[in-house]
């Protein structure tokens, strides 16, 4: 068992340490209980979906979980969500543009006190990938080179025919040059990939695991911010924060308890007889008219979330074909009066592909075509010669979409005079299957949100020719080139400018329809001066901040 | 007029059997015309309560049939500058989140809603009242049987029933498919899920009544099965099951809120007063006139449906005369 410390919790952060010095220290006796392992702070939280482990967790639960307990090459900001060195000393990229040179700094220990080596890192990696190992994030790794081989990809999607035996155990792209050097060599150019590997998916893991994998998932043991403390399966996780932490992000709450909650109604009603210091969901109920905002006053947390909802085209549908059409119903649509009477202010109206709050984004590139300007409107309309027939604008019924969705048709129909009926899918999963299929009957809602933050997880995706997730059918050799073009540029800011280049060529195409952005909301209770949500929707526990008490 | 009317069947309800009844029966038997349905009829009109429910099923229907002659405007005008604003001159209703005119839109609903709603009552009570009447005529093996197959349906949760007909009924189908077709599934739909509910309330009706003194006269004398069945049991088993079916009627307005909820039933742009209820849930508190105007009518048709309902019942029954 380890000692703990009983010093207040506000004492460890710098800044709350001043704000005590301001108050002439009085407060620091009382506060001493709060945030401890006796009366730790209560965060809302979910089962999650899979055992702890971050080869093979990939949802919001997990994840906030594994995001405390481990530290990979690079972290993202809490706050700003910009990217920055974690464990790595540094990033560099060789001349031919495909090999990265990984320091890594020394003296970091995993909680059970092993060194993190190299090896460490690599061996997680490549147990990551390795095919038969079936663990869900091993697509994170598919831009190294070597993947294919022992990551063969399936013919038939999820179908019945078996994908071929990888030909590799370990991934030819990584390479351990010494006990704190590895190289990683991708298949492709990729200039901003050190901003990409933020993710829990890219934590190294200690010897232990690799030993008895079942014991780890029972305790993991990360090189995080915070330690596994315990766990009541269904009922709650604790984790204490880990003293020998050496990064930037050490955390400032002693001990936090994560609180499984089955309804965020419950979770709301927690909060506010204090019986609970954070949630991350707002019950629906709350959300109408604004209420949580009134009712939790300034402790109602939200921030714009790193993604983005857009009105796909099927341009596979020889109606869509005009890009006028396609700008005429951009422009019939009334953003800010949905976000400001649907959404009660709790989104943005799109300005551009991307989110506004992206690191090194610019939005503007929709421009006019954003706008609301019925009179425009109806001249590109006509200009692209009309619309034939009604108009067929798809959901998925089990999230919550109808009124907005409605709302759009309702600004189409009385814009453009276009008959406009509904079709919403029962499930995601039937929707997701009409995209693949490409057989949407017409225009339909999409949502993104991104998998690292920077603009490139907004266009290449969606947009690229035959890339991963675009479902429209999109193909732009110019929007193409600049992507190639970015990915093979000198430094991450050229290419982030070329990127955003590549933005403007859908200004000039308009194949999906930039809606808004919603945001992320949540709550803190009195007892905490300083609560973060990530732009990915979790709490960030490491910017908890325990509240000065004054008695 | 009403005041009339009311005193007149007060007065026949009181008065005993000998003095004017007796007449009635002698004339009855002179004309020989008039059966049950006929004496019904007659005992129906002078029914305040039937006079009243008649006259407002009568202006529901006229507004689910012609919806344009009492509000002209467009159902779904929508003005997101007026979003939930409150009644006014303008709009007797106020307007809904969206900015549209909710008096113009519980209008336009009303044919939907009574169409889904009468409809699958109608299929329901039918196939159960029929299923149940031989279940409880006949008992023995075709009782158990039938019984059993009923509660193949009953055991099936409503919502995941509805899930599994209409979306495989709906597989394959290029973009929404036509109303009269989602109309013409949910209502199918409904009567095929809630069907064992009046097959049970028939059967046990079905079995008390199978066991009065008539039906074995009529059973003694030689009368075939259909006869005693269709003359003598069903007259005796109606009322608890038109009961039943006046209260499913507001029910299954609100089922087919819940499938068109669930992406399966009726979609924008055709209104209901089911979906206008489900979509103001969420604002019960900020904006309550947006539940209040179409659950007023809903309310208001299933009171017209029950006064209905009970005033068929008491001029069926004929313990009652």
């Amino acid at each position: 068992m380890r000692k703990r410390r009983m010093v207040a919790p506000v004492a460890a952060s710098l800044s709350a340490a001043l704000l005590a010095a301001g108050c002439g220290g009085g407060g620091g006796g009382v506060t001493e209980a709060t945030g401890t392992l006796e009366d730790p702070i209560t965060v809302k939280w979910g089962e999650p979906q899979t055992e702890l482990v971050p080869t093979n967790s990939n949802d919001t639960n997990g994840g906030t979980v594994l995001n405390a307990m481990f530290t990979g090459l690079v972290e993202y900001d809490p706050e700003t969500y910009e990217p920055r060195n974690a464990m790595a000393k540094s990033i560099e990229r060789s001349d031919d543009k495909k090999t990265y040179t990984v320091k890594l700094k020394e003296g970091w220990k995993f909680h059970n006190g092993e060194e993190v080596t190299a090896d460490n890192f690599v061996r997680a990696w490549n147990y990551t990938a390795y095919a038969p190992n079936g663990q869900q994030q091993a697509s994170f790794f598919d831009r190294i080179e070597g993947y294919d081989e022992v990551h063969p990809a399936d013919p038939d999607g999820d179908g019945p025919q078996k994908p071929p035996e990888p030909t590799a155990e370990k991934m030819s792209g990584l390479e351990v040059v010494d006990d704190h050097t590895f190289t990683i060599t991708l298949k492709e150019p990729f200039a901003i990939f050190p901003e990409t590997i933020g993710y829990e998916a890219f934590s190294p893991l200690p010897e232990t695991f690799f030993e008895d994998k079942e014991g780890f998932a029972e305790h993991p043991i990360g090189n995080g911010p915070y330690e596994f403390e315990s766990r009541t399966p269904n009922e709650s996780l604790t984790l204490t924060r880990y003293e020998d932490y050496q990064g930037a992000d050490a955390g400032n709450v002693d001990a936090i308890k994560l609180v499984v909650y089955e309804k965020s109604q419950t979770a709301y009603q927690d909060l506010q007889s204090g019986n609970l210091d954070m949630i991350d969901e707002i019950p629906t109920s709350a959300l109408a008219g604004g209420r949580w905002k009134e009712e939790l006053g300034d402790q109602a947390i939200s921030r714009e979330r790193l993604g983005i909802t857009t009105l796909a085209l099927p341009l596979y549908d020889e109606k869509f074909q005009d890009p006028k059409l396609r700008k005429a119903l951009s422009m019939a649509i009334d953003r800010e009066s949905i976000v400001k009477e649907i959404f009660n202010g709790a989104a943005t109206a799109a300005e551009g592909w991307a989110a506004s709050s992206t690191p090194g984004y610019e939005p503007g590139a929709c421009g006019e075509w954003c706008t609301h300007d019925p009179a425009r409107a109806k001249e590109l309309l006509e200009e692209a010669g009309g619309f034939d027939g009604t108009m067929t604008l798809s959901y998925n019924a089990d999230g919550a979409h109808k009124q907005w969705m409605e709302a759009v048709a309702g600004n189409i129909r009385n814009v453009l005079d276009i008959e406009v009926d509904m079709n919403p899918v029962p499930t995601f999963g039937t929707y997701q299957d009409k995209m693949d299929n490409q057989e949407m009957p017409g225009p339909y809602r999409y949502g993104w949100v991104a998998d690292y933050p920077n603009v490139e997880t907004f266009l290449k995706p969606l947009y690229g020719t035959d890339a991963s997730a675009n479902y429209t059918g999109y193909s732009s050799e110019k929007f193409d080139s600049k992507l190639a073009e970015a990915d093979q540029a000198a430094t991450e800011d050229k290419a982030n400018e070329l990127y955003l280049q590549a933005e403007k060529q859908l200004g000039q195409d308009m194949p999906v329809i930039p809606l808004f952005t919603n945001m992320v909301k949540g709550g803190k209770s009195e007892r905490l001066s300083e609560a973060v949500m990530t732009p990915r929707n979790t709490p960030a526990l490491t910017a908890l901040k325990v509240a000065e008490q004054t008695q | 007029m009403t005041e009339s009317t009311e005193t007149r069947s007060v007065g026949e309800r009181t008065t005993s059997p000998e003095a004017p009844a007796a007449d009635e029966r002698e004339n009855r038997q002179s004309t020989k015309q008039v059966g049950l349905w006929g004496d019904a009829w007659r005992d129906l009109r002078r029914r305040p309560l039937f006079v009243i429910s008649g006259v407002i099923i009568l202006l529901l229907l006229a507004i689910a049939a012609f919806p344009g002659l009492f509000a002209p405007g467009d159902p779904q005008a929508q003005d997101l500058s007026l979003a939930r604003e409150g009644p006014s001159a303008q709009a007797w209703f106020g307007y809904d989140v969206l900015g549209r005119d909710i008096y113009t839109r519980v209008i336009h609903g009303a044919r939907a809603s009574i169409v889904v709603g009468v409809l699958s009552t109608l299929v329901a009570v039918l196939i159960g009242s029929f299923v149940g009447l031989l279940a409880g005529y006949f008992g023995g093996k075709t009782d158990s049987f039938l019984a059993r197959f009923a509660e193949i349906f009953l055991g099936l949760p409503f919502v995941l029933g509805a899930i599994v007909i209409l979306s495989v009924f709906n597989a394959g189908i290029e973009g929404s498919p036509g109303t009269v077709r989602v109309m013409t599934q949910v209502i199918l739909t409904i009567g095929v899920l809630a069907w064992p509910i009046s097959m049970r309330i028939m059967r046990s009706a079905a079995i008390a009544a199978k066991q009065q003194d008539y039906v074995n006269a009529a059973k003694a004398l030689g009368a075939s099965h259909s006869r005693i069945i269709f003359k003598h049991v069903l007259p005796n088993c109606l009322a608890p099951v038109m009961v039943y079916a006046t209260i499913a009627l507001g029910q299954f307005i609100g089922l087919e809120a819940t499938l068109s909820y669930l992406g399966l039933g009726l979609t924008s742009p055709v209104v209901s007063w089911g979906m206008m209820i489900s979509d103001s849930q969420q604002y019960i508190i900020s904006t309550p006139h947006m539940l209040l105007f179409p659950a007023g009518f809903l309310v208001i048709t299933v009171l017209a449906f029950v006064m209905l309902g009970d005033a068929v019942r008491d001029a069926l029954d004929p313990k009652q005369k």
